[in-house]
C-alpha cells in the first residue's frame, strides 16, 4: 500500500533523526572530554601526574619512608616536603606540622591496606595505595589545626585512624625547624 | 537497500562515524597525554615523550633526596600475615630443646610466674620478631637481650614454632567477671586509638601483634609506658607507640588489669 514517494519520505525522516542523534552523542562525548580538560587545567581535581612505586613490606628498612625520615623537611628551594605513611591503624607521624603560605609537597604511601588521606577544611583528599607513592602539591592559606582522618575503610580499627595537621606561621615554622632535620608535632 | 555494503568508506554514514570517532579519540589522546601533563606546573615534564609516559602511568624513580637516618636501632623484620603459620614437627621439636634455657624465666610450659612475659601460645611471628629485635638491639632489656644475642635465624624460627604450639595455659589470675574497659572495647577514635582487639587477636590480628591475655599486669603496664616514652621503639613505623602515647595513665592501669585477667 505504500507508494514510492511514501517510502522515500520515510527514508529521509529516518536519516534526519539518525543524524540528529549522532550529533547529540558526539556533543555529549565532546562535553565530557571538555569537562575533563577544564577540570585538569583549572586544578579542580588534581590527579597525580606520574606513578612511583614503593614496596609496602619494606618501607621501614630503607628509602625515604623509614621512621626517622618521616615528617616535614625543608628543601633547598624554600619549599617543604612532608613524608607520611598510612598503616593499620594510624598515620606516622601522628601530628604533621607545616608552614602557611608555603609550597608543600605531600608524599605518602601505605604499609598495608588501602587507606585514605583527607585533610578536613581543604581540598586535599587522596588514596594511599600499597605499592604506590601518592604525591600532592599543596599550600595552606592560614595557620590553624585540621583533622586528618583515614577516609577509606581499611579494617576493623579504621574508625580510630586519625592524624592531625597543624598549620603554623612561616616564621614560627622556621624557628621550630632550625634545630631539626625532620619536624612533626608528635609529643 | 539491504544489498548495499555497510562497512565501506563509500557508505557516507560509515565514513563519517569512523572519522568522527577517530577524530575525538585522537584529540582526547593529545589532550590527556600531552596537553594536560604539560599544563601541570609541578610535574616538571621534560618533553612530549616524558609527558606521554607520565600520563600513561610508566613508573618513575623517586626524586633524589637525602634520607635522615635514625639515631636508634629500628626493627628490620619483614612481617606478612601468612608468615610462620604452618609449623613443621621437626622445627617444634628443635624448639623444645632450645627453649629449655628459657624456662627459668618464661616457665617450663611457657607460662611465667614471675613478671617475664608468657610465651605459650604466642603467635609464632611475634616470638620470632621479638627475638630478632632483641638480637639486633632494636628492643633492649638487660635481662633478656643476652639470651637472643647468640641465636641463629633457625633457632629463632624453631623456638617461635615451639611456643606457638604450646597451649595457652590459663593463669590462676583469670577473672571472667572483670568488665572490659572502654578503651579495650571501643578504643578512643578521636585520639587515634582503635580497639586493642582490632590488632591483638581478640577481634582481628595484625601481623606481629602479640596475644595479651594472661600477661602479667606489671609487664603490660611497663611495655605501654615504654612505648609511650619511646624507650621501646621496635614496633614498625610506630604502630604501637602511636597508640600508647595517647593513652592516659588510668587507661594503662585499666588495660593492664583487664588483660592480665583474660585467658
Ligand atoms: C633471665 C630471665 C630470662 C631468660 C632466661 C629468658 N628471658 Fe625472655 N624475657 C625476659 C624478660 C624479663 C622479658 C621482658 C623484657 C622487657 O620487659 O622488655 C623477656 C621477653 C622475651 C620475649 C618477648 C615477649 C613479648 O611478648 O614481647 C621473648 C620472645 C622472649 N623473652 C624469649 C626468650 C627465649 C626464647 C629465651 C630462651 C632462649 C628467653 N626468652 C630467656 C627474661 C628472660
Ligand atoms: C594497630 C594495631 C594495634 C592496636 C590497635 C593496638 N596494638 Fe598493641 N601492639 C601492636 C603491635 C604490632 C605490637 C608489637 C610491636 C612490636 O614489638 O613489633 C603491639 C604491642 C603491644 C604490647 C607489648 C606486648 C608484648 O608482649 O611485647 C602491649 C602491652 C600492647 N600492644 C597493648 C595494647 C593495648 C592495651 C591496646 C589498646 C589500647 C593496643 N595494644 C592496641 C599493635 C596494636
Ligand atoms: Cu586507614
Amino acid at each position: 500500500m505504500t507508494t514510492e514517494s511514501d517510502s522515500h519520505l520515510g527514508e529521509a525522516v529516518a536519516a534526519r533523526i539518525e543524524r540528529r542523534w549522532a550529533t547529540l552523542s558526539i556533543v555529549v562525548v565532546g562535553v565530557l572530554v571538555g569537562m575533563a580538560i577544564f577540570i585538569g587545567i583549572d586544578h579542580a581535581t588534581m590527579p597525580q601526574g606520574h606513578v612511583e612505586t614503593a614496596d609496602p613490606k619494606t618501607l621501614h628498612l630503607t628509602g625515604e619512608f623509614i621512621e626517622s625520615n618521616l615528617g616535614s623537611a625543608m628543601e633547598a628551594d624554600g619549599s617543604v616536603t612532608v613524608r607520611a605513611i598510612g598503616q593499620q591503624y594510624s598515620f606516622t607521624p601522628q601530628c604533621i606540622v607545616v608552614p602557611s603560605e608555603t609550597p608543600v609537597t605531600l608524599r605518602a604511601t601505605s604499609a598495608d591496606a588501602v587507606h585514605g588521606l583527607l585533610i578536613e577544611g581543604t581540598n586535599i583528599n587522596t588514596m594511599l595505595v600499597p605499592g604506590y607513592v601518592s604525591e600532592l602539591p599543596v599550600r595552606f592559606k592560614a595557620p590553624g589545626e585540621h583533622a586528618m582522618p583515614c577516609q577509606e575503610f581499611c579494617g576493623i580499627g579504621h574508625q580510630g585512624m586519625w592524624a592531625k595537621v597543624k598549620v603554623v606561621d612561616k616564621t614560627a615554622f622556621l624557628r621550630m625547624m632550625a634545630s631539626r632535620r625532620r619536624l612533626s608535632c608528635v609529643d | 537497500m539491504s544489498e548495499q555494503k555497510l562497512f565501506t568508506l563509500r557508505n557516507p554514514w560509515f565514513g563519517a562515524a569512523v572519522g568522527i570517532t577517530g577524530g575525538i579519540a585522537v584529540l582526547s589522546f593529545l589532550a590527556g597525554l600531552i596537553w594536560l601533563p604539560l599544563a601541570q606546573p609541578d610535574l616538571k615534564i621534560s618533553g612530549i615523550w616524558d609527558a606521554i609516559c607520565s600520563a600513561a602511568g610508566v613508573p618513575r624513580a623517586a626524586p633524589q633526596s637525602s634520607v635522615q637516618q635514625p639515631d636508634f636501632k629500628t626493627s628490620s623484620v619483614v612481617l606478612t600475615s601468612e608468615m610462620l603459620t604452618h609449623p613443621d614437627q621437626v622445627s617444634i621439636g628443635r624448639g623444645a630443646t632450645l627453649a629449655q634455657r628459657c624456662a627459668i624465666c618464661h616457665g617450663p610450659e611457657g607460662v611465667s610466674d614471675a613478671n617475664s612475659p608468657n610465651l605459650a601460645g604466642q603467635f609464632a611471628a611475634v616470638t620470632y620478631k621479638e627475638l630478632n629485635d632483641f638480637k639486633a638491639g632494636a628492643r633492649v632489656n638487660v635481662v633478656m637481650s643476652p639470651f637472643a644475642a647468640t641465636m641463629s635465624n633457625q633457632d629463632m624460627l624453631d623456638i617461635a614454632a615451639y611456643y606457638a604450639y604450646l597451649p595457652r595455659v590459663p593463669s590462676n589470675k583469670i577473672d571472667a567477671e572483670l568488665a572490659a574497659p572502654r578503651i579495650v572495647v571501643t578504643g578512643a577514635p578521636m585520639r587515634n586509638i582503635p580497639p586493642c582487639g582490632a590488632c591483638h587477636g581478640d577481634i582481628d590480628t595484625k601481623a606481629g601483634s602479640p596475644w595479651l591475655g594472661g600477661q602479667s599486669a606489671v609487664y603490660i603496664k611497663a611495655q605501654l609506658e615504654a612505648f609511650a616514652s619511646g624507650s621501646r621503639h621496635n614496633d614498625i613505623s610506630q604502630q604501637m607507640r602511636n597508640i600508647a602515647r595517647q593513652m592516659t595513665g588510668e587507661e594503662i592501669d585499666q588495660v593492664a588489669r583487664y588483660y592480665a585477667a583474660q585467658p
